[in-house]
């Protein structure tokens, strides 16, 4: 007897990566927080790291309306002018 | 392997249902309980039912733009034990949860482990012969048993939502195995769930709700409305206290009994929803009688927060066993973020 795979069986949308940056000094950086309480602290200290001891030009700290949902496209445009961007689920 | 004329879903040849089963296993394809061999026959029998094309895509999650053709529902609701004529519930509720309003990725990947709820109404669910009284939310029928599984194996199998992958629930509950129910429409003079969201009468449809495990309530004391509601409504308040604060679709269970003392007084459900509308509210200090006064402040201690955002928000269900002064509150997973969806079965009535 023959059985059909219940599986999606479809790869998934191609996704490219971004290029890597070669270092961290001087760059916009974003921080993105999925809006749960332990994502302060943590990026905090990230923060402060990164303006400290990365010189960076910029620390961009935003938080998503809803921690269950995908960013708001506002917030995504907004951040599109960082090189690198770091999210933190507080969970 | 081979692929199949008309389905497209990778063959694989086994020597007989046992084998089958164990295939499955292996694969990390079932929820651990033995499974129906998904053949091409049993397939294309649940498709022919529903009159689905194998390639119709019944809905596509939003969020990873995944979409759920009728012929992998089809091969999830074999595998879960549906026969052919359980197959348009099925996918009717993947419909309705794959609308925007309903945050299907997050229901299904958040840390509060929730699961669908589903609630039957219309002519559907007595040839399916679904069972709304005795032990309506446990193992009341073969319907309901089949239907909530197979939405369950569609998400892990189709959408990869299993535990510790995508899945990320930290407790998940029993519901999440299968959550699906009939209304009594036969034992309640009610309106019916589902005609109350807009479905027309004599229609076949289902409501789903992102929701979290029920909450048994009981009071055998007393015949007023506005007390044994006030039970119902503690649990609401319990609920935004010991859960979450957010408001959005609670639902509540109302066996005969309760409902019989309710229908004594004139109360339909619409009176229901007004009295919870207004007596399942909290203040953000109550919040201090239960460990979570870090989040109280001098300034939003008086904040008033509603359980329901306005009266429809409350899915009131008759359904349960004839005898027992019980009643059952089924709280939304994330309060309005996400919201309770109703579709017809077969058939589109808001189009």
């Amino acid at each position: 007897m023959y059985v059909l795979d219940p599986t999606a069986e479809a790869e998934p949308h191609p996704v490219s990566r971004a290029p890597r940056l070669g270092s961290l000094y001087h760059r916009s950086i974003g921080l993105l927080s999925n809006g749960k309480a332990a994502v302060a602290p943590l990026f905090d200290h990230l923060e402060s790291l990164l303006r400290q001891e990365w010189k960076a030009d910029e620390v961009l700290r935003r938080t998503k309306g809803n921690y269950s949902a995908p960013a708001e496209p506002d917030l995504i445009r907004e951040l599109a002018r960082c090189h690198l961007i770091f999210t933190g689920v507080g969970d | 392997m081979v692929a199949s004329p008309r389905l497209l879903s990778t063959r694989y040849e086994v020597e007989d249902e046992r084998a089958a089963r164990e295939l499955f296993h292996e694969k990390g394809w079932t929820d651990g309980l033995p499974v129906i061999a998904p053949t091409p026959e049993r397939v294309l029998s649940c498709l022919d039912q529903a009159a689905l094309a194998p390639d119709h895509v019944i809905g596509i999650e939003p969020v990873r733009a995944r979409p759920i053709t009728a012929e992998k529902a089809a091969v999830n609701a074999v595998l879960a034990g549906c026969q052919p004529a359980h197959f348009p519930v099925v996918a009717a509720v993947l419909e309705a949860m794959c609308r925007p309003e309903f945050l299907l990725h997050g229901a299904t990947s958040s840390t509060g482990g929730c699961a669908i709820l589903i609630v039957v109404n219309g002519p559907v669910r007595l040839e399916l012969g679904m069972e709304p009284t005795f032990n309506v939310l446990g193992m009341s029928d073969r319907a309901s048993a089949v239907i909530g599984r197979a939405v369950r194996l569609v998400l892990s199998n189709v959408l990869d939502l299993r535990p510790g992958t995508l899945d990320r629930s930290t407790l998940g509950h029993p519901g999440k195995s299968g959550y699906c129910m009939a209304e009594d429409e036969e034992g309640s003079d009610w309106t019916p769930l589902a005609q109350l969201r807009g479905a027309p009468a004599g229609v076949s449809a289902v409501t789903v709700l992102a929701a979290g495990a029920p909450r048994q309530i009981m009071n055998e004391w007393t015949t007023a409305p506005e007390e044994i509601l006030e039970t119902f409504a503690a649990e609401m308040r319990a609920n935004m206290l010991h859960y979450s604060i957010w408001g959005g679709n609670y639902a509540i269970i109302v066996p005969k009994q309760l409902r019989d003392r309710l229908r004594d007084a004139g109360w339909g459900k619409q009176h229901v929803q007004q009295f919870l509308f207004e007596r399942a509210r909290v203040k953000k200090r109550d919040w201090t009688r239960v460990g979570k006064g870090a989040l109280v402040t001098v300034k939003n201690g008086d904040d008033e927060h509603v359980a329901l955002t306005s009266p429809e928000d409350l899915l009131v269900i008759a359904a349960g066993g004839p005898a027992g002064g019980f009643g059952a509150v089924i709280p939304p997973w994330f309060g309005y973020k996400s919201r309770a969806v109703t579709t017809g079965v077969g058939v589109c009535f808001a189009c």
